[in-house]
C-alpha cells in the first residue's frame, strides 16, 4: 500500500497539471490541439479519481475513473476530432469580448476571489487546511474558465469545448467536496455526450429549415450517402 | 572574500565561457535533426568564435565610442551575472553577489548598451532591432519581476546561492517547481531571443530582433557579442536546471566532486538544449502583437504560485 502523503503528493502534481491544461485551453488558437489537451485534462481527472479511490477505497470513485475514461477521454474526443477534420477548421482566431491575454489575467483574478471567498465559507471546518480545500477551489475556477471560454469564443465548437471543460471543473469539484450519487454522474455524462453530438451537428445548421439543413450537411461533407463521391 | 570564493570565481567563469558556444550549436544541432538535416558539428560555435576573433573590425564613420565600448560591457555584464548562479559549485555567498535583483539589472544593462550600440551605427536595420528589442523588453519586465519575485517567495530567500544549494529556509513543494519550471523556461525563451518571439538564424530584415542589433558589429567585437549571447543563453539554463534538478552539484571544493559536477551539468544542459530545439522547431515565430499571450502564460503561473504561497 503507497503512503497518504505519496498520494497526496501526487495529487497536487495533478492539481498544476489541470491548471495548465486550462490555461492553454483559454490561450490557444489551434483547434486541433485543444481536443487533445481537452483528452489530456479528462486523463488527468481520471488519475486523480484513481488517486483518491486509493486513499479512500470507495467504489464509486472507481466507478467514475472508468466512466469518465472511456467517454471524455476516448469517445467525446474522437467524436470532435472527426467532426473538425470533416469541417476542416483548423484555427478559432476570431474572439467576442476578451483576447487570449486577457482572460489569462481574468481568470488569475477569479482564482484569487474564489480562493477568499472559499476560505471564509470553510473557516473552521476541517476540510480548510487540506487537499480538498485546493481541489474545490481549483474545481470551481475551472469551471469559470471554461465558462469564459464558451463565451469569448466565436466558433461552435469552441464554444462546446468550453462547456466540456466547465463540465470538467463541476467534476473535479464534486470529486473533492460532495459526493454524488453514482446515478448522477452517470445521467451527467450521458448528457454530455449527446449534448456534444447536437452542438457539433446543429452547429452547421441551427438557424436553417430541415431542408436547407439537409443539403448543408452535405456541402459540408458532414453527410454522405452510400455510394456517393463527395 | 576567502580562497573558496576566489576559485569560485575562475572556475565558475571559465567553465561558462568553455560550455556556452556548445550548447548553442547542440541547439543547432537538435534542430537540423528534426528538419531531417544532419547540422553542422556541435564544436562549430568554437570554430566561429575563433575565426572571429581573428577578424579585423571596422565600424561604421557615423558611430561613435558607444559603438567601441559595448561589445566589452555587454561580455563583462553578462559574466559578471554569470557569477550569480553557481553552475557547478556552491561557494559561501559573498557581498551583494547572488542576489536576484542585482542579478537582473545586470542583464538589463547589457541589454540597454546592445540597444544603444543598434541606434548608434545609423543602419535602419539597427534601429528597427533596438526598437523591437526595448518594446519587448518593457513588456516582459513585469512578467520577469512577478517570477522573480515567485522564486523569492518561494524560497524565501533573495540569494541564488542560497536557493541552489537548497539552504534556503523554505523549500518549495513538487508541483510549485512544476510551476516556476515553466515560467523560467519562457523567460529563457524570451530573453535569449528564440523561436516564438525572435529567430536567431535569420537575417531577413522584418522579422530580425536580436540579430538586427547587432548587424553592424564585426571581427571580435562581433565575437564578444555572438559570446555574451552564448553565455547569457547557458546562465539562464543554468538558473533553470540547478533550481529544478540541483543534483550533483558540488558544496565542496574537491577535484572529483567538480568534474562529476562538470559533466552532471553537461548532460543536464544538453537534456534542456534538446527541449529547447524541440519547442523552437514545434512551433512558428510568434506576430509581434501576438506576444503578449506568452509572456501572459508565464504571469499567470507565477502568479498563481505567489497566490498559493501567501495564503496557505
Amino acid at each position: 500500500m503507497i503512503d497518504t502523503s505519496t498520494i497526496e503528493g501526487i495529487i497536487r502534481i495533478l492539481f498544476v497539471g489541470i491548471i495548465i491544461t486550462a490555461a492553454y485551453i483559454i490561450s490557444t488558437r489551434n483547434l486541433l490541439s485543444v481536443v487533445s489537451v481537452y483528452a489530456v485534462q479528462s486523463l488527468t481527472l481520471v488519475f486523480i479519481a484513481l488517486a483518491l479511490y486509493s486513499l479512500e477505497g470507495s467504489l464509486v470513485l472507481l466507478a467514475i475513473a472508468i466512466i469518465t475514461f472511456f467517454s471524455k477521454v476516448l469517445i467525446i474526443p474522437y467524436f470532435i476530432t472527426t467532426i473538425q477534420e470533416r469541417i476542416r477548421i483548423k484555427r478559432d482566431i476570431e474572439f467576442h469580448f476578451l483576447n487570449p491575454t486577457t482572460s489569462l489575467l481574468i481568470s488569475m483574478v477569479l482564482m484569487l476571489v474564489i480562493y477568499m471567498v472559499l476560505s471564509r465559507i470553510m473557516q473552521g471546518t476541517p476540510a480548510r487546511e487540506s487537499l480538498f480545500f485546493f481541489g474545490a477551489v481549483l474545481g470551481i475556477s475551472l469551471m469559470l474558465m471554461g465558462m469564459m471560454v464558451t463565451f469569448s469564443r466565436k466558433r461552435v465548437i469552441t464554444k462546446a469545448l468550453g462547456f466540456l471543460s466547465m463540465e470538467n471543473g463541476v467534476l473535479l469539484f464534486g470529486l473533492f467536496v460532495t459526493e454524488l450519487p453514482f446515478i448522477i454522474e452517470f445521467l451527467i455524462i450521458i448528457d454530455l455526450i449527446i449534448l456534444v453530438l447536437l452542438t457539433t451537428i446543429l452547429s452547421v445548421g441551427i438557424d436553417s429549415t430541415l431542408e436547407d439543413y439537409h443539403q448543408r450537411l452535405h456541402r459540408f461533407h458532414l453527410w454522405e450517402e452510400p455510394g456517393e463521391d463527395s | 572574500m576567502n580562497v573558496d570564493f576566489i576559485l569560485y570565481i575562475a572556475i565558475n567563469t571559465l567553465v561558462v565561457l568553455a560550455i556556452a558556444p556548445l550548447f548553442v550549436s547542440m541547439i543547432k544541432k537538435v534542430k537540423a535533426w528534426t528538419q531531417g538535416r544532419s547540422g553542422p558539428s556541435v564544436f562549430q560555435t568554437y570554430a566561429s568564435l575563433r575565426k572571429l576573433l581573428t577578424k579585423e573590425v571596422i565600424y561604421s564613420p557615423s558611430s561613435s565610442r558607444i559603438m567601441r565600448i559595448t561589445p566589452l560591457i555587454t561580455i563583462a555584464s553578462i559574466l559578471v551575472a554569470a557569477l550569480f548562479v553557481p553552475l557547478i559549485f556552491v561557494p559561501e555567498p559573498v557581498g551583494g553577489i547572488g542576489n536576484i535583483i542585482l542579478f537582473l539589472y545586470l542583464l538589463a544593462l547589457a541589454r540597454f548598451f546592445m540597444a544603444l550600440a543598434g541606434l548608434d551605427a545609423g543602419s535602419s536595420f539597427g534601429g528597427m532591432g533596438s526598437s523591437r528589442e526595448m518594446s519587448i523588453s518593457a513588456i516582459i519586465e513585469p512578467t520577469t519581476i512577478i517570477v522573480f519575485a515567485a522564486l523569492a517567495f518561494v524560497f524565501k530567500t533573495l540569494n541564488i546561492f542560497d536557493m541552489v544549494s537548497r539552504m534556503a529556509p523554505g523549500l518549495p513543494a513538487a508541483p510549485t517547481l512544476i510551476l516556476i519550471s515553466i515560467s523560467l523556461f519562457i523567460i529563457l525563451i524570451v530573453e535569449t531571443s528564440r523561436i516564438p518571439i525572435d529567430n536567431p538564424e535569420t537575417h531577413l530584415e522584418l522579422t530580425m530582433i536580436h540579430e538586427g542589433m547587432i548587424l553592424e558589429q564585426s571581427g571580435r567585437n562581433l565575437a564578444l557579442m555572438e559570446l555574451a549571447a552564448a553565455v547569457k543563453l547557458t546562465v539562464l539554463m543554468g538558473l533553470l536546471i540547478n533550481l529544478i534538478v540541483p543534483l550533483g552539484l558540488a558544496t565542496s571544493l574537491t577535484l572529483i566532486g567538480i568534474l562529476i559536477a562538470v559533466i552532471l551539468f553537461v548532460i543536464k544542459g544538453s537534456i534542456l538544449a534538446g527541449i529547447i530545439a524541440i519547442f523552437e522547431s514545434s512551433m512558428a515565430k510568434k506576430r509581434f502583437f501576438q506576444l503578449p499571450s506568452l509572456f501572459a502564460m508565464a504571469f499567470f503561473f507565477s502568479t498563481l504560485i505567489i497566490i498559493i504561497e501567501v495564503f496557505s
